[in-house]
């Protein structure tokens, strides 16, 4: 994971010597383990950290911690510091999930999620999760996946979460049903007796029962007040007469106790204090890089043990915090005092920051420090390694919190913004900051030299970035371009990015070379989408992004199917699943992609059961396994073969699915879900709908032929004939026959036989739909010709009943035989049109094996009334012969008796009606 | 005074204790007035409802207890 994990994160607090032993919460969190969530519910300084960290040491189960803060709004770092608490305890934990995380394109929060909490059911033992500090969360994608994590809890798993706000969670469904422990500042105060074992043995004061209750009544039992008041005592003459002044004062207890603790300190330690008061953990390096002084270990070992509100974040106390509320009153003292240094102390420590490799945080001070331009050559550096770390939130988020101004002086700054700005999938911004960057390099020359008149104005921080902005620009220009959808300009710009950039810049060449090809794709040019985008894919594994290189198997098998190469889809899709098991990860992201596309070959193939394997494969690995367009191309997928099996209404259920699932990720739309929905309606004679789809589409059969709308205008004569075949207008035969010989001329020319295959079927449908058979002969064998070699079953079998009659007939003629038979092999018997004696079978539709051309004969004589004698004097042949043969048609079509025989017949085509 | 939600407006807000007027950077521009009955009104100019939510996030922050928030004319 490339997030670098801070370990402070994850420490679990000690117990401190001579802590308040509370014997009261401690029980009630055992008890608490009973029920999925305990809630530590308190405003701060209430004791909820230290009071866990004394549960958890004696709990008994192995505890994960991780405290919250302000960064973990970004969901991908919250869930890498999910990930690394939890490998606190289990060290194998979130393994795949780390792989998922770092990938280019990480999967949806809910995935990572799901994955984890199936990779946390195998750790054997009862453990607890501790969330501390949870009510820094700000950002609804880390509620949503706390949310989820609650829905799905593991067994094994305690969840427990301490925060000052209550979580948006269903607390009080919760409550109900008696899943949730609660732990509320009522019961966190501290009581009497529990004050005065804090004061005497922990802070080792000697009060007297008055002093100890007008104590506990002035601070309401709130343990940061005794806390600060203790310290205010401690070696102070007269204890009593000052808690007196205490008991009868208005004030904010913490203003009244500070203002009295920072008193007494010398001016040392009080300047310390207020100084560090800006930093969110504390070093001794640090701070004395902060202070400008060199005793911050002498004074965070002395403050730690003078109990001053400073918690140590680790064993080796390197590192240290301030209690929260302790820090935000010191700071606030800094600011009524000494307004102008904090921007003095932000920005030393952002330089300490710096010097010791901590970017995110040498960031974070330097916008606090207003210092922006410090911030921004910060970021410019930071940006690559952010990106990889996939913290787009947190990119963004320092993008933004600079002045837009800015920009315009740093091209390479700018050009990131677009990066993140488009991996946001906005558009806004875009056009902006791509002129900013532009600007600068219209000014110099094409070796990306610097002239001496402009190095004065421009800043440019990462120098290599910035001899590979012209190849950027222009790579962005045809990302952005593609998104716009306008095509020429994104082959422009992606072939001025493949000039530009340098050969062994395999990402960027990759990139645009993918882009590239998408343009081709989309505008129809199949082979030289095929080949920029193959390209693209190789350097992109040259460049080390394998799973990029992995899903993009699909786009080039969906290019080669459109071609009616369905077997070198095939190889490819192979190709990229023997690519990720090369890389010891066969579920690497992708290879969910890879099966769905198998499936679909084997569909088309009409081995449903093997269909339906490679989608429930697919399902088993999860959705983290694929990319973005998965979801819905399975949908898709399932849908076909839930159709082919005779689901027609499961498979419209699972295309509105897919169709609210639908993501492009900058692939052309070829096959428009609402189409795919138009031709089941039309295969179940809803054509009223399929007509209204047609025109919501706006599609006619006049239309210019475009091959982005090549689905559309396949579906729209598919919608043409089947009105026709109901109303019979001489016009619309001769629209749709029109319409289909354009379509099969521009299938043609731009080589996408898989078009031109169904294409034909269709003529021969619509010459059948006419009563001339003859004629659909043609079409008929021509499609029959191209599909063979590459195994196409189902564009022949979903078309039904017309299509088995017209194979029959074309049996009949010796058109391909062998061919042909297994075609018909594959029709199912469709129980609609089974006659009463043979329904008596069931609704498990059997297949039917064809008849030979010579069965066909004897049972054309049959149905005509023919005696096996009869017949067998027609045919030249012996009785005996016809006997057998009546035999075998009995068995392939599944009968007893001629009748039935004759009825099955009818029903499959074979015999005319009459 | 204008209705809309979206619209710059003054919140008042009462917590129980004097709190000292140094908190008044801290918050970000509110004008923090003790009361005789011991208790504080931060009267703070706000743009609108997320700068409300990110003071009373600041008031829990401090452990105060927050007795009412109020939307007043602005004067």
């Amino acid at each position: 994971m490339y997030t670098p994990i801070l370990a402070t994160k994850l420490y679990v607090p000690r117990p401190r010597p001579g802590v308040v032993l509370r014997p009261r919460l401690i029980e009630r969190l055992d008890e608490g383990l009973n029920r999925r969530l305990t809630l530590v519910s308190a405003p701060a300084g209430f004791g909820k950290t230290t009071l866990l960290g004394e549960w958890v040491a004696g709990c008994g189960r192995p505890a994960a911690w991780l405290s919250l803060d302000s960064g973990d709004n970004d969901p991908a770092r919250f869930l890498a510091y999910l990930v690394a608490a939890l490998q606190t305890i289990a060290p194998n934990i979130g393994e795949g999930v780390s792989g998922m995380l770092q990938s280019p394109r990480p999967p949806p929060t809910e995935s990572v999620l799901t994955a984890l909490l199936n990779e946390i059911d195998t750790v054997p033992d009862d453990f607890v999760l501790v969330l501390d500090d949870y009510h820094v969360v700000d950002a609804r994608e880390v509620d949503d996946a706390l949310a989820f994590l609650m829905e799905h809890l593991p067994p094994r798993m305690h969840l427990i979460i301490a925060t000052r706000e209550d979580p948006p969670l269903p607390l009080a469904r919760l409550r109900v049903r008696g899943q949730l422990a609660e732990l509320r500042a009522a019961d966190l105060r501290f009581t009497p007796s529990e004050a005065a074992e804090f004061l005497e043995g922990v802070m080792g004061l000697s009060l007297s029962e008055e002093d100890i209750a007008a104590l506990e009544t002035r601070t309401e039992g709130w343990i940061a007040g005794l806390q600060l008041a203790a310290l205010s005592m401690r070696g102070r003459e007269d204890v009593a007469g000052f808690i007196r002044a205490f008991a009868g004062d208005n004030r904010y207890v913490v203003d009244y106790l500070v203002e009295e603790v920072l008193q007494k300190q010398p001016e040392r330690i009080r300047s310390f204090l207020l100084q560090t008061s800006i930093l969110d953990r504390l070093s001794g390096p640090l701070c004395d890089a902060v202070t400008d002084q060199e005793e911050g270990n002498v004074l965070l070992g002395a403050l730690e043990r003078g109990n001053f509100f400073v918690v140590p974040l680790d064993d080796k106390r390197h590192w240290y915090r301030y209690h929260h509320l302790f820090a935000d009153v010191l700071f606030a003292h800094l600011m009524a005092e000494q307004p102008d240094q904090a921007p003095t102390l932000h920005r030393r420590a952002s330089e300490w920051y710096e010097q010791n490799g901590l970017r995110a945080d040498a960031i974070r001070h330097a916008l606090a420090a207003e210092d922006f331009e410090r911030a921004a050559d910060l970021v410019e550096l930071a940006v690559p390694s952010t990106r990889r770390s996939r913290q787009e939130a947190t990119l963004l988020g320092w993008l933004k919190a600079l002045p837009e101004e800015l920009f315009r002086f740093r091209p390479v700054l700018s050009l990131h913004y677009v990066g993140a700005l488009l991996s946001n999938g906005k558009l806004e911004g875009v056009e902006d900051h791509l002129r900013d960057a532009e600007r600068w390099l219209d000014a110099t020359s094409d070796t990306g030299e610097r002239p001496e008149a402009l190095s004065a104005e421009m800043v440019v921080v990462d120098e290599e970035e910035f001899r590979r902005l012209p190849g950027s620009i222009a790579m962005y220009r045809a990302g952005q371009s593609l998104v716009l959808g306008n095509v020429p300009d994104t082959v422009k710009y992606a072939r001025r990015a493949l000039d530009l950039v340098p050969e062994d810049d395999h990402f960027l060449r990759g990139a645009a070379a993918a882009i590239l090809g998408l343009a081709s794709w989309a505008s129809g040019d199949l082979e030289a989408a095929h080949r920029s985008y193959a390209a693209g894919m190789a350097s992109l594994q040259k460049a080390g992004n394998i799973s990029d290189a992995v899903g993009g198997a699909i786009a080039l098998a969906d290019i080669r199917i459109a071609q009616g190469r369905l077997r070198e889809a095939m190889r490819t899709y192979e190709h990229a699943l023997r690519l990720a098991a090369e890389q010891g990860d066969p579920v690497l992201r992708g290879t969910a992609d890879m099966h769905v596309g198998m499936g679909e070959l084997h569909r088309e193939r009409d081995d449903l059961e093997a269909a339906t394997r490679h989608l429930l494969r697919s399902k088993e690995q999860g959705e983290h396994t694929g990319f973005p367009q998965n979801p819905y191309r399975w949908r898709v997928a399932m849908a076909r073969i839930l159709e082919a099996r005779g689901d027609p209404d499961g498979a419209l259920d699972l295309l509105d699915e897919a169709e609210r699932l639908y993501v492009s990720d900058f692939y052309p739309n070829v096959r428009p879900v609402a189409a795919l929905k138009a031709r089941m309606r039309v295969a179940q004679g809803r054509l009223g709908e399929a007509l209204g789809w047609a025109r919501e589409r706006g599609l006619s059969a006049r239309d210019d032929l475009r091959y982005l709308r090549e689905f559309e205008h396949i579906t729209l004569a598919r919608v043409l004939l089947a009105r026709y075949k109901s109303d019979r207008e001489e016009r619309s035969i001769h629209e749709v026959m029109g319409f289909l010989e354009r379509l099969l001329q521009a299938a043609e020319a731009g080589g996408r036989m898989g078009s031109v295959i169904e294409i034909l079927v269709l003529q021969a449908l619509a010459h059948q739909a006419q009563g001339d058979n003859p004629s659909a002969l043609v079409p008929l064998e021509r499609a029959l010709t191209l599909a063979e070699p590459e195994g196409y079953v189902r564009v022949f079998v979903d078309e039904g009943t017309p299509m088995a009659r017209l194979l029959y007939e074309a049996l009949s003629h010796g058109v391909e035989p062998e061919h042909t038979r297994r075609l018909l092999a594959a029709f199912p018997v469709a129980e609609s049109e089974q006659t009463a004696s043979s329904r008596s079978r069931g609704p498990e539709s059997e297949l039917v094996e064809p008849l030979s051309a010579r069965e066909l004969e004897v049972l054309q004589l049959i149905a005509e009334g023919l005696t096996n004698r009869d017949a067998a004097t027609r045919l030249y042949l012996s009785p005996h012969t016809v006997k057998v043969h009546t035999r075998n048609i009995f068995t392939k079509l599944a009968v007893k008796n001629r009748t039935q025989a004759v009825a099955r017949g009818k029903a499959f085509g074979i015999l005319s009606q009459t | 005074m204008p209705n809309r939600l979206d619209q710059p407006m003054v919140y008042q807000i009462r917590v129980k204790g004097h709190l000292n007027r140094r908190w008044t950077e801290w918050f970000g521009d509110v004008t923090i007035t003790p009361e005789d009955n011991g208790e504080t009104l931060l009267t703070c100019p706000l743009v609108d409802q997320a700068a409300l939510h990110g003071l009373l996030r600041k008031v829990r922050d401090l452990g105060l207890p927050l007795i009412s928030a109020i939307r007043v004319n602005p004067p």
